[in-house]
């Protein structure tokens, strides 16, 4: 007879399926950087847009990059390609009408 | 609400584009000068500013020439040394007319050398640089390329960074694989699939978090583990973690039944992550209320800090074997905590307490961090076997873990305890929800008798209304008597 510590422990009948932990039961333990970051990004490319600053295209390009790094693999990438899309036309859009290059602030 | 956004973009943006680009405005006034003046050198009067440059580094060698007034040699440039009383000519360089009319009369010879010294002591050549926006070269844009490189720089680490968090997830699996595989009857489950077959891949929530769902076990409901890497696909929290170093972390979250385990809490691990965990965790604060212990007293290293509900826990889950993995690993633990009461960190309610106890969960909650500091290699995945070890060894032993008659008492009583205090927290909230409540039942009451249409079921339904209020006032009475009763 074999002993307990040999016995195969696996049980197929114990078998419990996969729930992924639901987030509104625990709202600390998500990460609020993509959102922040992407809306970030929607008001630094209007910002580039109406106001025709340049620097603010750009961060906008760089804040839609980083909210797409850490952005969760469940989340819509519609979102994502939209606040791209929209930070690359405030770049665009703000060369277009003027295009001198960019002075640094000092 | 983002497909309304992009269209007011696109509103703004053809609204934007109608008025015209501006252009500069510094070569256009050349247009217009010639209807200013009929005189003949009306078309150069203006070329004086912006030829001013060319026109004085000239002059040496057409300083000879130029004394005679010909304006139909230099046409091409505004001679200001020329013209001698001319009308509406505008002369900057008065004083380059004095010396000519001084010389007029005089002889010519020799005295270009004399204006040359003259001129090179007397005016200092100016050379304005062309404004950067009028060069048509690539070095103006420099602000430009260094934004496209950092750009750059962010899509290199990007790939390198999810390269090197993937393969470290594959290397843990590949060297635990075998462990869980011979443990679970089902290793890997990402909760879509119709049945319940083991994928036997890690399920990718994030680009540095993998999860692993095992189950089908004896002595648990099943197992969740966390890779929680370092995030090395962003550049901004690469930067960040040089100057704050932290390590890729590995959490194991082991679900029980009720009968697996009997009623205790209990954590042990570094001193500060004990610290932290007391005041955050709902369980800890509420069951574990003294200070961490020093492991020292059961054999553990010094850096290790115990919190348990009560001395008989610690002594029966700090059997040898544990210790002896504890104490071989002490580097890479970072927690371990038992309890089954475990309801996760503490809930911040906006409006006071909730209203009912949070729902606990037999758990065992293990944390270890990665050796390695970040600098990690798939290679140190494999130092993170015999912790797996530990785990299933934890889950096996805390099935056979019983108290005894003592310890169980007291552990009821905490749990008694605990709960007495939420419900004397909670005591007026639920009085207030009480009363809501009852109002509410009369009101509907009240309404479905206005609602009868039959007038003589309204007035039976309202006087069996009336004597049930009666009865509740002569009940309510009563028991004040006898509290006075009582009392006295």
């Amino acid at each position: 007879m074999l002993s307990n510590n040999m016995a195969d422990p696996r049980r197929q009948n114990k078998i419990l399926r996969y729930k992924p932990p639901s987030t509104e039961t625990n709202p600390t333990l998500e990460d609020p950087t993509p959102d922040y970051m992407n809306l970030l990004g929607m008001i630094f490319s209007m910002c580039g847009l109406m106001l025709k600053l340049k620097w603010c295209a750009w961060i906008a390009v760089y804040c839609s990059f980083i909210s797409f790094a850490n952005s969760r693999s469940s989340e819509d990438t519609k979102q994502m390609m939209s606040s791209f899309m929209l930070s690359i036309s405030a770049v665009v859009m703000s060369y277009l009408q003027n295009p001198q290059p960019m002075s640094p602030p000092w | 609400m983002y497909g309304a956004y992009s269209f007011w973009v696109l509103v703004l943006m053809l609204n934007s584009l109608l008025p015209e680009g501006r252009y500069n405005d510094d070569f256009d006034d050349g247009e217009d000068l010639a209807d200013f003046d009929d005189n003949d050198f009306a078309e150069f009067e203006d070329m004086t500013d912006d030829s001013a440059a060319e026109a004085e580094t000239a002059p040496p060698p057409r300083a000879s020439p130029s004394l005679q007034p010909d304006e139909d040699e230099d046409e091409d440039e505004a001679t200001v040394e020329l013209e001698d009383g001319q009308d509406g000519f505008e002369d900057p360089d008065t004083q380059d007319q004095d010396i000519y009319s001084k010389y007029d009369q005089e002889e010519f010879e020799g005295i270009g050398d004399m204006e040359k010294t003259g001129q090179s002591m007397k005016d200092p050549l100016i050379i304005h640089t062309v404004p950067a926006h009028l060069q048509n070269s690539w070095e103006s844009y420099y602000m430009e390329i260094l934004m496209v490189t950092g750009l750059l720089a962010y899509i290199m680490n990007y790939i390198i960074g999810k390269n090197k968090n993937s393969r470290l997830a594959q290397a843990w699996f590949n060297s635990h694989r075998e462990l869980l595989e011979s443990n679970f009857a089902l290793v890997g489950d990402d909760g879509t699939s119709k049945e319940a077959v083991s994928t036997g891949k890690l399920n990718q929530e994030n680009e540095h978090i993998y999860n692993l769902w095992c189950s089908g076990r004896v002595c648990c409901e099943g197992m969740l583990i966390q890779l929680k890497f370092l995030k090395r696909q962003d550049l901004l929290n690469v930067l960040a973690r040089m100057m704050r170093p932290a390590c890729d972390q590995v959490q194991v979250k082991v679900t029980l039944n009720d009968e697996d385990m009997d009623t205790f809490v209990f954590a042990v691990g570094t001193k500060k992550a004990m610290a932290r965990l007391q005041k955050e965790m709902q369980d800890l604060s509420e069951f574990c209320g003294d200070k961490p212990k020093s492991g020292a007293k059961y054999g553990l290293p010094e850096s290790l800090a115990i919190l348990s509900e009560m001395g008989e826990v610690t002594d029966g889950v700090m059997d040898n074997k544990m210790v002896h993995y504890i104490t071989n690993h002490a580097d890479k633990i970072e927690s371990i905590h038992f309890s089954d009461q475990f309801s996760g960190p503490k809930v911040m309610q906006e409006e006071g307490q909730p209203l009912k106890l949070p729902e606990t969960k037999k758990t065992l909650l293990f944390t270890f961090n990665v050796p390695g500091m970040g600098n990690t290699s798939p290679k140190d995945m494999d130092a993170l076997l015999p912790l797996m070890n530990m785990v299933i060894y934890s889950i096996d032993k805390v099935k056979k873990l019983r108290l005894n008659r003592e310890g169980k008492q007291k552990a009821d009583k905490n749990r008694a305890r605990v709960e007495e205090n939420f419900l004397k927290q909670t005591h007026a909230q639920r009085q207030e929800a009480a009363q809501t409540r009852r109002e509410e039942k009369k009101r509907a009451e009240k309404e479905r008798i206005m609602n009868e249409e039959d007038p003589e079921r309204q007035r039976r339904l309202e006087e069996a209304a009336q004597r049930r209020e009666q009865k509740k006032i002569e009940k309510k009475q009563m028991k004040m008597k006898q509290i006075k009763v009582k009392a006295m």
